[in-house]
């Protein structure tokens, strides 16, 4: 009777959302891309207790009576990380009112770099139920728009665990936007758009210490941009012409900021001055068309010539970062290693690479003890396309893999005249 | 004769007009040929060598795998396809390692209407798609398309050899398509397949009634987009009519020429294949029916998104569908879109083809094929590699009128072919030659000329 009460006790505890308690997996022999080195480790046993990995070992032995996951040989990596998505604040992209990743322009008093979008995120949201059965076990989500220029507003990072609150950081970077695409939606001419990028800095830099008037508040926005010039939070300038990565490159000179680049499509043609200025880029790996004039020098290599250069590069693909945000992030780095990019760096462009941009690497993006339990086996290489997850692991624990989708293609399966 | 004088002519395009003689006796007047091309194709091939390529992995497109295979080419087409060829003094070209494919077909392609680069002209009116009204039937997307849109020449560095640049949705009916090559060309005309059909695209569902309802016109639901279909066909089995009393001498007046009129008999007459633009399940089965009801095939639903709920209605229509592997969920006609949809409508007796409708997507249609083939191995369909090749070459040959010519490598085809660096289903492999009728178009290990925009740019000529 007590031992029942005891494991409803603990179902109720795991319901409601806590995290593992006292439990152990083992997942033996693995090929486990630590990313730790260069070299998988083969026939790895990999413990993970209480959500944390304990030990990754070649041929090690897992401890008595513990869940055993038995890889055959199959490669483990860390879970997947989206270095930058709009997970959580979209449903429908084409239905208006499931959309809450931008503001819509000329709404009064709306913030800018404080457009804070932790308020919106939907852990139920069925692109994130994708995206976990697909190995994702992060994500930053960030704003499309605050509808002030150039600011897009304030990005949160998400830990895709299966219950409870996702939003594992709110306010991680304060994301612009600057180039032709944001031409035409804001202030028009790109050289205003860095200006009011400068203004906004300056601004922010002189009422910085200040506190704020008897009976006032400091904006969201004033807060916003002091996290980043204090440099506790990266700013992240969604742009790909060169001119316009130089210009990145002289901000983060100038106000001894940190700044990420989003796109960075003509990187390639820069990559030792962003290297220098230490600015890490998340590209398009699939970005080869000239789709606007500032993306004449769109090209399969960029990856591979800006990680050769010394940047640290993440990847998120354009259109289908959302949708597909997991399994879209594994064919864009196995593109990119087609295309001249280290096999390993491969990997940890969509791992240990946009842990380590946002700040995570801590706690995630690699395989060794201390850090998450978040990890994935896989039927295949990781990189191709036709590969699929085995088990998603978040925090040790395996996650459901079924999606809305997967209930469909079990209702309809059985159907099919045959 | 003097009819002919009602169509456009263009040098030799009087001789490409085919008249079709009534059996009536004493007709005496021919009906049009209401698929009637005045703009015939001055593509030219490029010269040819004879080649023999030699310990190829072959899949032929008809179905078979051939490893260690030997391909000979001579005169741009397809002469034999075997082991232990004799040697007849060809060109050898060393395969081992290598996997051969027909040339990969795009049914589904907006390359030379949505020119890169995107500008904000675009934005106020692009060449997608005529939408003034949504009856477009009488445009003719060849009349847009630029050659000189870079799109091409990367569709081609990825092993594409055939294109149909269909227009957009928007309108119900969206005008006719154009099947092209992506050969470097001045024009759309040296682009031209020889002798391929115009097709027609239509459209279903959200898009239409979303753009033209908005502006307050018609049509604002999916019933008033079927009004709209079903009105128009009944007047081109009305005007065909007039045509048919006019040829049998029992009028004498011709009826007076209707550029969307022509195109809909075409439709009816089945010499212009009906490709539409169709999401969702019950919209297809719809549109299914209306074509039972007025007499037309639908030869192929685009993006068909939940296709496999009724695979067995559209297997007994004849009816393919293109697809994507994976796109979902951004438009409510897209929420029930799954990835194991390609191989369920192929288990179940229907016909597949991918498609890109994206010149990135286009680049990487074998990696569609491959990740729609995994989802169907989770489903417990197992769909190898010969079989799946299908899905990019000869079905989409069949579907364009062109099964005869390309999509297999087989005696007689034309010479297609593509020389892939692994298995084409890998996200690792390159298209190392790429061959348009037995010509050497494309080379991996050769920069390829740039497009014409190119020129001068130091960003896309690689000057570094």
């Amino acid at each position: 009777m007590i031992a029942r009460m005891k494991s409803s006790i603990v179902a109720a505890l795991a319901f409601a959302g806590v995290a593992a308690q006292a439990e152990t997996v083992a997942i033996v022999h693995a090929r486990a891309w630590t990313l730790t080195s260069d070299a998988p480790v083969d026939d790895a046993t990999i413990v993970v207790t209480d959500g944390k990995i304990v030990s990754v070992a070649a041929g090690g032995s897992a401890p008595p009576s513990v869940r055993l996951l038995d890889a055959k040989g199959r490669p483990v990596t860390p879970g997947l990380m989206q270095a930058a998505s709009q997970l959580g604040l979209v449903e429908v992209g084409a239905a208006s009112e499931t959309v809450d990743h931008t503001i819509k322009p000329g709404s009064p008093g709306q913030p800018g770099a404080g457009f804070d979008v932790q308020y919106a995120v939907n852990p139920n949201s069925s692109l994130i139920q994708v995206a976990r059965a697909d190995g994702l076990t992060r994500a930053v989500t960030y704003p499309g728009g605050s509808g002030v220029a150039p600011f897009s507003g304030s990005a949160a990072l998400l830990h895709l665990l299966e219950r409870g609150d996702i939003v594992e950081r709110p306010r991680i970077g304060v994301f612009v936007s600057i180039g032709n695409r944001s031409a035409s939606a804001t202030v028009g001419s790109r050289a205003a758009q860095w200006q009011s990028l400068r203004n906004a800095l300056d601004t922010a830099k002189a009422g910085a210490g200040t506190p704020p008037a008897r009976g006032a508040v400091k904006s969201a926005d004033s807060i916003a941009l002091e996290l980043v010039l204090e440099g506790k939070i990266p700013l992240a300038i969604s742009t790909q012409r060169a001119s316009d990565l130089r210009q990145a490159a002289g901000l983060a000179r100038d106000y001894g900021i940190r700044v990420i680049v989003l796109g960075g499509v003509e990187g390639w043609m820069v990559a030792d001055e962003l290297a220098a200025a230490k600015i890490a880029v998340v590209l398009d790996p699939t970005a080869n068309l000239p789709y606007s004039f500032d993306e004449l020098g769109a090209r399969l290599d960029n990856a591979a010539i800006l990680q050769q250069a010394g940047v640290t590069i993440a990847m998120t693909l354009g259109g289908v970062q959302s949708y597909n945000a997991g399994s879209s992030l594994r064919e864009g780095a196995g593109l990119a290693v087609a295309n001249g990019l280290p096999y390993v760096e491969g990997l940890r462009a969509i791992t240990s690479a946009p842990a380590k941009i946002w700040g995570v690497d801590d706690r995630s993006g690699t395989l060794a003890p201390g850090m998450d339990g978040d990890l994935v086996l896989w039927d295949g290489d990781p990189l191709e396309p036709s590969t699929l997850p085995i088990a998603v692991l978040v925090q040790g624990r395996e996650v459901s893999l079924v999606t809305h989708q997967s209930r469909l293609r079990d209702r309809y399966l059985p159907l099919l005249p045959r | 004769m003097q009819r002919t004088t009602l169509w456009r002519r263009r040098g030799a395009g009087l001789a490409a007009l085919t008249l079709v003689a009534t059996s009536v006796l004493g007709a005496s007047r021919p009906m049009p040929d209401f698929a009637a091309d005045p703009y015939p194709s001055t593509y030219r091939p490029l010269p040819a060598a004879d080649m023999l390529i030699v310990g190829v992995t072959v899949l032929d497109g008809a179905g078979a795998r051939i490893d260690g295979a030997e391909v000979l080419m001579r005169g741009g087409r397809i002469v034999s396809v075997g082991r232990g060829l004799p040697r007849t003094g060809a060109t050898v070209i060393d395969g081992k390692g290598r996997w051969l494919t027909p040339g990969i077909i795009d049914v589904h392609s907006h390359n030379g209407t949505f020119v890169l680069p995107l500008t904000s002209l675009d934005q106020k009116s692009s060449d997608v798609s005529e939408i003034s009204d949504p009856n477009a039937a009488g445009t003719w997307v060849e009349h847009a398309v630029n050659a000189q849109d870079p799109a091409f020449a990367v569709a081609l560095s990825s092993g594409v050899t055939t294109l149909q640049v269909l227009p957009g949705s928007t309108p119900l009916f969206s005008g006719r398509s154009v099947v092209v090559k992506p050969v470097p060309a001045p024009d759309v005309y040296a682009m031209k397949f020889p002798g391929a059909k115009q097709g027609l695209k239509m459209s279903c569902g959200e898009n239409a009634k979303s753009y033209f309802g908005e502006k307050g016109e018609a049509p604002n639901s999916r019933q008033g987009e079927i009004a709209i279909v079903r009105d128009a066909f009944l007047r081109a089995k009305h005007y065909r009519e007039e045509w048919r009393e006019y040829s049998r001498g029992k009028s004498k007046q011709a009826p007076e020429r209707d550029l969307e009129l022509d195109t809909l008999v075409g439709v009816l007459e089945g010499t212009i294949p009906v490709h539409m633009h169709c999401y969702r399940s019950s919209d297809m089965a719809v549109m299914l029916e209306v074509a039972d009801e007025l007499g037309f095939h639908i030869s192929a639903f685009h993006h068909a998104a939940d296709a496999y709920k009724i695979p067995e209605q559209l297997r007994s229509h004849g009816t393919c569908i293109a697809v994507w592997s994976d796109w979902w969920g951004f438009k409510m006609e897209l929420l029930d879109a799954i990835r194991e949809n390609a191989a369920m409508v192929d288990a179940g007796g229907g016909c597949v083809m991918m498609h890109s409708d994206s010149p990135i997507v286009g680049q990487r249609l074998t990696i569609e094929a491959a990740k729609a083939a995994a989802a169907g191995r989770r489903a417990g369909i197992a769909i190898p590699p010969e079989h799946l090749i299908q899905w990019v070459t000869s079905t989409p040959a069949k579907v364009l009128g062109l099964g005869d010519r390309i999509g297999k490598v087989a005696p007689g085809f034309n010479a297609d072919v593509v020389i892939w660096s692994g298995d084409p289903f890998s996200i690792y492999s390159h298209a190392d030659q790429v061959f348009v009728d037995g010509a050497l178009a494309y080379d991996r290990s050769k920069p390829a000329p740039p497009p014409d925009f190119a020129l001068g740019r130091p960003e896309m000529e690689d000057v570094r």
